[in-house]
C-alpha cells in the first residue's frame, strides 16, 4: 500500500509552502465532506493530505463596506453568524438548505468553492453579490471575481500551489433571494438552484443579477436575462419572459437526479419565483 | 505514514496509531472496538455514524481521524452514566423509536446535540435537525415523540 503523508500546518504561510512543494499531488482537506467520500471509495489517491482546519480561517467580519469570510468558515457558523443573518441573508438561506446539521458542522465555504460542483449550494448567493475569491500562494495573493472562478465541473482557475483563503463580498444594495429544488428538502444535492438580486427604485429595476446552479457545467450568470430587467417596471409578464430567457442561457443535462426537460421546467419556475420575491410582486 | 493520534473518547484519553486516510469511524470501529457508530453509507448521507466532536454532531465517516487530535469525541457508548441509560435512550426504548436499531446510535447523538442546543424544540425543529439521520424501518414518528418526551422532562438521568 502506498504511503500517504499528512500535514497540519498552523498558519497560511506554512500551508502555501507545503502546497508549493507538493502541488497537485496533495489534496487540500478542510471539512472533508466532499473529499473523504472520494477517499473512502478509492476515487482519488493523493500522495499527501494537507489539513487546513488549523489555519484560523473560520471568521466573518465587516471591513470597508465588504463582508470578509474566512475560507474555513463552516456552514454551521455561517448560519449562526449575526453579520451574515443581517447583511447577507441570501447566503444564510442557501446555508439552511445545505445537507444536514452534522454535515454543516464540518463543511466549509472555501471547500464548497474548491469542490466547484455545478450544484455547490453557497455559490449562487456569492455570485449575485459579485464576491471575490482570494487565493494565496508563495507567489503572493490574488483576487478572482467569482464569475471567473469556475471553469468546469470540479475545475477552477486555482493553480496547484494556491489555497483559497478568503471570500470578500461587497455589500451591494437590493433584495436577494435563493431558491433550490432537490429530491427532498434536507440532505439533498440541488436539481436546480437559483439566486437573484434586484436593485429597485420606485418599482423600476436599476440593476439585476440572475444566477443558475446545476444548469450548466458551472454555476452561471444569465446576462441577457439580467439586461431585460434594467430600467423596467417589474410585473408578472416581464418576470415570466425573463425566467424563460435565463433558462435559455443555460445548458442543463439529464443525470441521475433529473432530466434536462425537468430542469428546464423547474429552472424557469424557480427563477420566476425568486424574481417575484425579490421584486415584491 | 503512520502517526499517533491522541484524543479524548467518552471522557478517557486514548492514544492510537493511525494512517492519514483512516476516518474516525475506521479507528473507532476497527482499532478501538467502539462499534456504536455504524457504517451505513461511508458517504455522509445516512447519519448512522454520527458522533459528537467537541459537542457538535459530525459524520465520523467523513472525519479524517488525525483531525480530531486533542479533541473530545462522544459516542453512544459514552451517553449513559455508570451503566444507567441516558434519558434519550430510555425514551427511545419506551417509545419504540427503532425496529432494527441500526440507525439508533446516530439518532441518539443527533438528538443529544439538538437538546443541548435547544432544550425545548418544536416539532418542525426536531424534524429539521434530525433530517440527516435516515431510518429504513421508518420509525421517524416515534423518534420525534421520544425527543419531545425528553424535552418535556418525562425522563430523568
Amino acid at each position: 500500500m502506498r504511503e500517504v503523508s499528512y500535514f497540519a500546518p498552523t498558519d497560511v504561510g506554512e500551508a502555501v509552502k507545503l502546497l508549493a512543494e507538493h502541488g497537485d499531488k496533495a489534496a487540500v482537506l478542510a471539512g472533508g465532506t466532499d473529499l473523504v467520500p472520494q477517499l473512502n471509495y478509492y476515487e482519488i489517491k493523493p500522495a499527501a493530505l494537507l489539513y487546513v482546519g488549523g489555519l484560523g480561517l473560520d471568521y466573518v467580519k465587516e471591513e470597508g463596506g465588504k463582508l470578509v469570510i474566512g475560507a474555513g468558515t463552516t456552514v454551521a457558523h455561517l448560519l449562526a453568524n449575526d453579520l451574515i443573518a443581517k447583511k447577507f441573508g441570501v447566503l444564510a438561506a442557501a446555508a439552511h438548505t445545505h445537507a444536514s446539521p452534522a454535515v454543516r458542522t464540518a463543511a466549509t465555504i472555501g471547500g464548497n468553492l474548491g469542490t466547484a460542483s455545478p450544484a455547490g449550494d453557497m455559490i449562487p448567493s456569492l455570485m449575485v453579490m459579485d464576491a471575490e475569491v482570494i487565493l494565496a500562494s508563495v507567489r503572493g495573493e490574488r483576487a478572482v471575481p467569482i464569475k471567473d472562478f469556475f471553469t468546469g465541473p470540479g475545475e477552477t482557475v486555482r493553480a496547484a500551489d494556491e489555497l483559497i483563503v478568503e471570500i470578500q463580498v461587497p455589500l451591494l444594495p437590493g433584495k436577494a433571494v435563493f431558491e433550490k429544488i432537490g429530491r427532498r428538502k434536507a440532505q439533498t444535492c440541488s436539481i436546480v438552484s437559483a439566486a437573484v438580486r434586484l436593485e429597485m427604485d420606485g418599482g423600476v429595476c436599476q440593476d439585476a443579477r440572475i444566477v443558475l446552479g446545476s444548469m450548466a457545467p458551472t454555476p452561471i450568470r444569465c446576462p441577457k436575462a439580467e439586461a431585460m430587467l434594467k430600467g423596467k417596471a417589474i410585473n408578472a409578464a416581464l418576470i415570466a419572459e425573463c425566467a424563460a430567457q435565463a433558462v435559455a442561457e443555460s445548458t442543463p443535462i439529464s443525470d441521475q437526479r433529473a432530466t434536462a426537460w425537468y430542469r428546464h421546467k423547474a429552472g424557469t419556475a424557480l427563477v420566476g419565483r425568486a424574481l417575484a420575491k425579490a421584486a415584491g410582486v | 505514514m503512520k502517526q499517533i493520534l491522541s484524543f479524548t473518547l467518552n471522557g478517557s484519553p486514548v492514544d492510537v496509531v493511525v494512517t492519514p486516510t483512516e476516518t474516525l469511524l475506521d479507528v473507532l470501529r476497527e482499532k478501538l472496538g467502539v462499534t456504536g457508530p455504524k457504517r451505513g453509507c461511508d458517504d455522509g448521507d445516512c447519519g448512522a455514524c454520527t458522533v459528537l466532536l467537541d459537542g457538535e454532531p459530525v459524520r465520523s465517516c467523513l472525519t479524517i481521524a488525525l483531525t480530531v487530535n486533542g479533541r473530545d469525541v462522544l459516542t453512544v457508548e459514552g451517553l449513559g452514566v455508570n451503566g444507567d441509560l441516558h434519558p434519550l435512550q430510555k425514551a427511545f426504548h419506551e417509545h419504540g423509536a427503532f425496529q432494527c436499531g441500526f440507525c439508533t446510535p446516530g439518532m441518539l447523538m443527533s438528538a443529544k446535540a439538538l437538546l443541548d442546543h435547544n432544550p425545548n424544540p418544536s416539532r418542525t425543529e426536531i424534524r429539521e435537525y434530525m433530517s440527516g439521520n435516515l431510518c429504513r424501518c421508518g420509525s421517524y414518528e416515534e423518534v420525534i415523540e421520544a425527543i419531545q418526551a425528553v424535552a418535556a422532562g418525562e425522563y430523568k438521568e
